[in-house]
C-alpha cells in the first residue's frame, strides 16, 4: 500500500479494522466455547493430537512481521472461506449423524459459520477499500473432501475448530498489524489501536 | 517279495482302492492282479506297474490273487470280507467362503457328493474355524444332513465374534457318512483343503479400527481391533474413555473385548487405538436398543382427509440421525405404505395415513426398525367410528331475545355422511354450569347453529362449543374459544 491515504479511506480503514479486531475476538471466544462442547459430545479427549487436516490453512507463518497488507487480506480471506466450507460440511454431517438429537452442537457450529462468513465478507470490504481485486472463489468450491470415517471425521471437526481459534487470533493481530500508520509516509493519520 | 500288508479302502461303496507292499525290495515290473468274489463270477484279472487298484466293493467277501515279479513269481491269494474295507468318504471340496463385513458372517457352500452313495444315508459334517497367525481353533461345529442320491449344495452360516477385517479365518470341512448296511470300519474323510478370509492384518497397508462406525444393542459384547503397520506398536486401546487389555491376533493385529457395552450419547462411543507415533486410529460405536412393540396405536380422523394414527413409542432407541428409528405404516386392504416422518426428541409418535375412497376399514401394521431390531403393532379400525372433530371455530350470535339466543360456529372437515353431536356448555351469573346437547346432520366444511331458549332476559351467559360423532361416540372435539352475550331485557 504505497500510495498515502486519503483522509475518508484511512478513517474507513481504522473503522473496519477495529471492528475486524472486535469480530474476531468474539468468535475466538465462541470458537473457544464451541471447541469445550465439541470435546465433550464427540467424545474426544481434548489433548489429541490431530494431524494436519487437509483443506485446513495453518495459521502459523513464517516472517509475519514481513508480509504487506495486501497479503495478509488475502490469506485471511482464503483460510475463513476454506473455514466456512469446512464448517458449512462439519454442519450437515452433524445433521446427518445426529438429526434432531443434538441441536446444541449444531446451533453453535452454526454460529460460528455465520461469523466466519460475516469476517470473509468484512475482509473483502477491506480489499476493495485497497481498490484490491476480490479473488473470486473456485467456481464449484474445494474439490469435495474423501469419505472420512465417523471418527476421522471427528478428529478432523477438531482440528478445524483449533485452527480457527488461532486464527483469529492472527487475524486480529494482522488487522492491528493494517491499522497502524504506514511508517513510509507517516503523513496518514495513524489508525487507533482498537481497545 | 511276497505281497502283504493288502488293505482297502471305499470312498464311495461300490469301489475301493486296495494297496500293498511287498515282503522284501524285489524289481518293479508287471503284477498279475485277479480277483473273485464269492458269487462265483468269472475271476477278472489284469497287469499292472502300481502297488494299488480299484476294484469293486463286494457284497460279502472277495478272494484277491496277486502274482508279483521277482526271482520266481510269488503268487498269494487273500479273502477280503466286508468288513475287512474300511469306508472314508471322498474329500469333500468348499465351493465357496463368502464374507459378509457388516455382519462378521461366514457363508460356506460345499456338495455333498451325495449322487455316488445310496439314498436316505446320514452324513455328519464337522466344519472347524481356524484364526489368528498360529491358527487357532475358534470352533468346530456338526452339520448333519441326508444324502438323497443327487449331488446337492449345503450352505452353512457363521457369525464370527470379531470383525472378519480384524484377522484371517481359515475354515475346513470333513464328512462322516452312516453307511448303516456297510459292515466294515467308518471313518472321517480327510479334512478339505482350507478356504481363507484374509484379515486387514494381511493387506499391504491395511490398517484401522473395526468394526468401524457400527450399531450394536446394549449389552452386547463386542470385540474391536487395530490393525496396524509391521513397523507400529500400538501403546492402548480405548472404548470410550476406559483403557483396555489387548490380545495379540498377529504380528499387526490388537483386539479389546468390550462385555456389556451400555448405551453410547448421541454421537457414539469412540475405539481409540493409539499407536507409538503419537498418531491415532479409531472407530465409532452406536449402542442402543431395539425398538420397542409401539403401545397403545390408535387411529382416528378429524376431517375424513386424512387418518391420524398415535402410539407410544416406549423406551427411546438412543439412536439418531441415520441410525434412527424408522416408522411406517401399512395398510393391509389397500396394501397402500407410508412412511412416517418422526422427530425423535418429540414425546409424542403421530403419523398420517390418506383415507381412501369407498374404504371405510382399515388394517393398519405400524412397522418399526432401527439398526438393532424391528417390531410391529397393528389395528383394525372403522374409521368412520373414530371421529375426532377438529375444534369448533368463530362461535358467533346470530340471533338473540329476551330468552333466547342463536348460535353458530364452523367446523373444518369433510362430515357429510354421519351425524354431529353438539354440546354447548351455558354459564350464567346466577345458576351453574348447564350443558345442552344438540345433534345435526354432518357437513363439508360448513357451519352450524344452534337455537338455545328459556333463557333469562336481561342475564349474561357465558358458552362454548365442543362436537363429536353423533352415531359413534369416539371422543369430543376440544372446547370452542368461549362467547360471552347477554340477553335483552324483556
Amino acid at each position: 500500500m504505497a500510495a498515502a491515504d486519503s483522509p475518508s479511506a484511512a478513517l474507513r480503514r481504522r473503522d473496519l479494522c477495529s471492528r475486524g479486531i472486535r469480530l474476531a475476538g468474539k468468535m475466538r471466544a465462541d470458537v473457544v466455547d464451541l471447541l469445550d462442547t465439541y470435546v465433550e459430545q464427540q467424545g474426544l479427549d481434548a489433548s489429541a493430537t490431530v494431524a494436519a487436516v487437509e483443506g485446513v490453512p495453518l495459521a502459523a507463518v513464517e516472517r509475519w512481521d514481513e508480509q504487506t497488507g495486501t497479503q495478509r487480506l488475502l490469506e485471511n480471506l482464503a483460510a475463513y472461506r476454506a473455514f466456512r466450507a469446512l464448517l458449512a460440511q462439519m454442519l450437515e454431517e452433524q445433521r446427518e449423524q445426529l438429526g434432531e438429537a443434538d441441536a446444541g452442537l449444531g446451533r453453535a457450529l452454526a454460529a460460528v459459520l455465520l461469523q466466519v462468513s460475516a469476517f470473509a465478507y468484512h475482509l473483502e470490504e477491506l480489499l476493495r477499500l485497497e481498490s484490491r481485486g476480490i479473488p473470486g472463489e473456485e467456481e464449484d468450491g474445494p474439490p469435495p473432501p474423501p469419505r472420512l470415517s465417523l471418527f476421522e471425521q471427528k478428529l478432523r471437526g477438531l482440528g478445524v475448530l483449533r485452527e480457527l481459534a488461532q486464527w483469529a487470533l492472527r487475524s486480529a493481530r494482522d488487522l492491528r498489524q493494517l491499522a497502524k500508520p504506514s511508517p513510509a509516509t507517516g503523513t496518514a493519520p495513524g489508525l487507533a489501536e482498537s481497545p | 517279495g511276497d505281497p502283504q500288508n493288502l488293505k482297502c479302502v471305499t470312498h464311495n461303496l461300490l469301489k475301493m482302492l486296495c494297496t500293498w507292499d511287498v515282503s522284501s525290495r524285489g524289481r518293479r515290473g508287471q503284477t498279475d492282479f485277479c480277483y473273485t468274489t464269492n458269487d462265483h463270477t468269472p475271476q477278472v484279472c489284469f497287469k499292472t506297474k502300481e502297488r494299488r487298484v480299484e476294484i469293486p466293493v463286494p457284497e460279502s467277501s472277495i478272494t484277491v490273487t496277486i502274482k508279483s515279479p521277482g526271482t520266481a513269481f510269488a503268487t498269494k491269494e487273500f479273502v477280503i470280507h466286508q468288513k475287512d474295507i474300511s469306508f472314508a468318504p471322498v474329500t469333500p471340496h468348499i465351493l465357496s467362503l463368502t464374507p459378509d463385513f457388516p455382519t462378521s458372517a461366514l457363508n460356506l457352500k460345499w456338495s455333498d457328493n451325495g449322487s455316488v452313495f445310496p439314498y436316505g444315508l446320514d452324513a455328519l459334517w464337522q466344519i472347524q474355524i481356524l484364526r489368528k497367525e498360529a491358527k487357532e481353533e475358534v470352533t468346530k461345529v456338526t452339520y448333519y444332513s441326508k444324502l438323497i442320491n443327487e449331488d446337492v449344495i449345503l450352505s452353512w452360516n457363521w457369525t464370527s465374534d470379531m470383525p472378519l477385517e480384524c484377522t484371517s479365518h481359515y475354515v475346513k470341512i470333513r464328512c462322516y457318512i452312516n453307511a448303516t448296511q456297510f459292515v466294515g470300519p467308518k471313518d472321517w474323510s480327510d479334512w478339505s483343503p482350507v478356504e481363507v478370509i484374509p484379515g486387514k492384518d494381511t493387506e499391504p497397508g491395511g490398517s484401522g479400527v473395526f468394526p468401524l462406525d457400527t450399531v450394536v444393542a446394549v449389552g452386547s459384547d463386542v470385540t474391536f481391533c487395530c490393525v496396524h503397520e509391521e513397523d507400529q506398536r500400538i501403546t492402548n486401546m480405548t472404548y470410550g474413555s476406559k483403557s483396555y487389555t489387548m490380545m495379540q491376533l498377529s504380528s499387526r493385529s490388537h483386539a479389546i473385548r468390550v462385555l456389556n457395552a451400555s448405551a453410547s450419547n448421541s454421537s457414539g462411543t469412540n475405539v481409540v487405538c493409539r499407536l507409538e507415533n503419537g498418531m491415532m486410529d479409531g472407530s465409532v460405536v452406536f449402542v442402543g436398543y431395539a425398538p420397542d412393540i409401539p403401545q397403545n396405536l390408535s387411529c382416528e380422523t378429524s376431517n375424513f382427509l386424512i387418518i391420524k394414527c398415535t402410539w407410544k413409542p416406549g423406551r427411546p432407541s438412543g439412536l439418531y440421525g441415520g441410525r434412527k428409528t424408522k416408522y411406517s405404516l401399512f395398510e393391509r386392504i389397500s396394501s397402500k405404505n407410508v412412511s412416517c416422518e418422526v422427530n425423535e426428541m418429540s414425546k409424542d409418535r403421530v403419523c398420517g395415513f390418506p383415507v381412501l375412497p369407498d374404504q371405510k376399514t382399515y388394517d393398519f401394521i405400524l412397522d418399526v426398525s432401527n439398526p438393532i431390531g424391528q417390531a410391529q403393532s397393528s389395528l383394525l379400525v372403522d374409521i368412520t367410528q373414530r371421529v375426532h372433530p377438529k375444534t369448533p371455530e368463530k362461535l358467533t350470535v346470530t340471533g338473540n331475545n329476551s330468552t333466547s339466543i342463536q348460535l353458530r360456529w364452523f367446523i373444518n372437515g369433510s362430515f357429510a355422511g354421519i351425524r354431529l353431536l353438539c354440546q354447548i356448555e351455558i354459564i350464567s351469573g346466577h345458576s351453574e354450569k348447564k350443558l345442552h346437547n344438540v345433534s345435526m346432520p354432518g357437513g363439508k366444511s360448513s357451519s352450524y347453529t344452534a337455537q338455545l331458549n328459556a333463557l333469562l332476559p336481561n342475564t349474561k351467559y357465558q358458552f362454548r362449543v365442543r362436537c363429536s360423532d353423533a352415531d359413534h361416540f369416539w371422543r369430543w372435539s376440544d372446547w370452542s374459544r368461549g362467547l360471552e352475550q347477554t340477553t335483552s331485557e324483556a
